[in-house]
């Protein structure tokens, strides 16, 4: 064997051609949908774990009266359509804030994190794809409880209109909540174990900013935490547009998106500093893979 | 030195003979060790279980009182309805999943290979492991209880005997549900993805356990009917709320026909649950995957 010639093809710089990050996106999408399809029991677990809970609220819904919920400016549905919301757009919540980090730990758990950066992808397209598919997984599961709410009883104003803020607002809730899942993803990074930032956020998010609740029957003191929440203002809004058939052209809707605004404004760049000094910090002692 | 010696110390058969209680004893304290270090865990389960109860009594403004007599428990508050159920079925949810969660951080840590090897008796693994489960959410169900008695003076009938009879219940309730927790375990050891088995009876057992609204709702569908009164958790909480709501005892009729019930299927499932375990236990040695993930 002519050594000489090894070595020159190994020395051969030949660049590698960058792949458009659609097709490393979609790659990620398809590699998670096949680990996914390998869950079929857990797969079809979590679809009837979602179903139990709609219908758990829904008889849930038969004890209770609807009062507070017209007080509070939601004119049809009722209890029962007021946690639908509730409860089907936490998903998003639970995709926005866990789905980051959930993937950065899985990578370090089974010890593939190191072989990842090491290759050419790039450490943000990597949390692109990361992330692509648990929204697919999220919508999916969303789209679900709302359908069988619906055959439920549940009562929605479906306008063009309503469902176009829906949409808007949906998406300043999935902005607003990825910031506490870089900012928790970049503790995460540094410490390695437990999840502080988001455990504190999710029970208090659940307490404070009326998933399962009207604001109004909180004291004034939870009601006044419940406001710095974002899922206050998203639900808060997503509950007008479709209980009341408000739209984007109606104050109180306005009013939310301004506040989701102005939270994103403000969290955006204290999470990815958070996340840069995380990740940073983790590269520096070599223990971005280590769990 | 000797070599001589040295050879016939390792040479000499001396069986380590300990009683099985020593082993649920070490398999149990080794555990709790473990538990009391994940300080942080303990502190955030804590904060997440008083906000939890925080969110019931909030949610227990909007219930119509006069829909809840329909449970049969006379005129009770929902949120001492609700107290009972959620802190009965956090336990239960507790107890079956803690033998499945341990064994799987066992196949992951690689550490199953060890205690199969070890002289431990699995019934005495499997016991130890259960005893750390009963203490640990033993602690979370009476933090539920306190909060709600104390805090947001839910009105529980508490009293030397109602106590006794509440403690037998849970102890009942768990036994009648061990059959699944090992069975789960056996399956865990074998496909080694999760347990969801014990995810499901605890969904389950939520929803047709009557824990947030009377049963009596779901007397218009008849299937969801029968299926909640084959769960052995129904006559537990039903048996549970009679005691501390109503102040009856062990012996009082209606509480002596659901310990009935709750001896039988622990009678029947425990063995089962076993059966399938020592299965688990004899593919996995069989097949060669102790110690694979």
């Amino acid at each position: 064997m002519d050594i000489k010639k090894i070595v020159d093809i190994i020395s051969e710089d030949v660049p590698r051609r960058k792949s458009p990050i659609h097709r490393i996106v979609i790659s990620f999408i398809i590699r998670d949908l096949k680990v996914w399809w390998t869950y079929k029991f857990w797969l079809i677990l979590d679809i009837a774990g979602m179903i139990l809970f709609v219908v758990t609220y829904y008889l849930f819904s038969l004890i209770t009266t609807s009062q507070q919920i017209q007080e509070a400016g939601y004119m049809v549905g009722g209890y029962f359509t007021f946690a639908l919301i509730g409860i089907a757009f936490q998903q998003y919540v639970h995709f926005a804030v866990q789905s980051i980090n959930e993937s950065i730990r899985d990578e370090q758990w089974n010890g593939t994190m190191e072989t990842i950066l090491s290759t050419a992808t790039d450490f943000k397209i990597f949390l692109l794809g990361e992330v692509c598919f648990s929204f697919i997984v999220s919508s999916a599961l969303l789209l679900m409880s709302l359908f069988v709410g619906l055959m439920l009883g549940a009562k929605v104003y479906a306008t063009p209109a309503s469902i176009l803020s829906v949409i808007v607002l949906t998406i300043l809730l999935i902005a607003s909540h990825m910031d506490i899942g870089i900012l928790s993803t970049g503790v995460i990074m540094k410490i390695k174990q437990g999840n502080p930032v988001t455990w504190a956020f999710s029970w208090l998010s659940q307490l404070v900013s009326g998933v399962f609740y009207p604001l109004k029957l909180l004291p004034w003191y939870l009601e006044w935490i419940g406001r710095i929440f974002p899922l206050t203002y998203s639900l808060d809004g997503i509950r007008l547009c479709l209980q009341s058939g408000k739209d984007l052209t109606s104050p109180e809707i306005l009013n939310n998106v301004i506040n989701l605004l102005i939270f994103i404004a403000i969290a955006t760049p204290i999470s990815i500093y958070v996340f840069k000094k995380g990740y940073d910090s983790a590269r520096r002692d070599g223990s971005l893979g280590q769990y | 030195m000797k070599i001589e010696n040295l050879i016939a110390l390792f040479k000499e058969d001396k069986p380590r003979i300990s009683s099985n209680i020593i082993h649920v004893w070490a398999v149990f304290w080794a555990n709790f060790k473990i538990f009391l270090s994940y300080k942080t865990w303990v502190i955030t389960e804590t904060i997440s279980t008083v906000a939890s109860i925080a969110m019931y009594s909030f949610m227990g403004l909007q219930v119509d009182a006069r829909r809840i007599i329909l449970a049969g428990y006379g005129e009770v508050s929902w949120l001492s309805f609700a107290l009972i159920g959620v802190a009965t079925a956090n336990y239960l949810w507790m107890c079956i999943s803690r033998l499945s969660h341990s064994l799987q951080h066992e196949i992951r840590e690689g550490t199953l290979e060890q205690i199969i090897a070890s002289l431990i008796d699995m019934k005495s693994y499997i016991i130890g492991q259960s005893l750390r489960g009963f203490i640990v959410s033993g602690y979370f169900m009476l933090g539920v209880m306190i909060i709600g008695v104390a805090v947001l003076n839910v009105p529980l009938v508490i009293n030397l005997s109602t106590v006794f009879s509440f403690i037998i219940i849970i102890l009942l309730m768990v036994l009648s549900y061990a059959g699944i927790s090992i069975m789960a375990s056996g399956l865990v050891l074998v496909y080694k993805k999760g347990d969801p088995l014990t995810f499901l009876f605890a969904s389950v057992t939520e929803f047709l356990g009557g824990v947030l609204f009377p049963l009596k709702y779901l007397e218009s569908y008849p299937a969801l009917w029968t299926m909640a009164w084959l769960m052995p958790y129904t006559y537990a909480l039903d048996a549970s709320r009679r005691i501390l709501l109503n102040g009856a005892t062990l012996f009082s009729s209606e509480i002596l026909k659901n310990v009935a019930i709750l001896i039988i299927y622990a009678i029947v499932f425990i063995p089962i649950g076993l059966k399938v375990f020592r299965w688990g236990i004899n593919r996995i040695r069989y097949e060669g995957t102790v110690a694979t993930y």
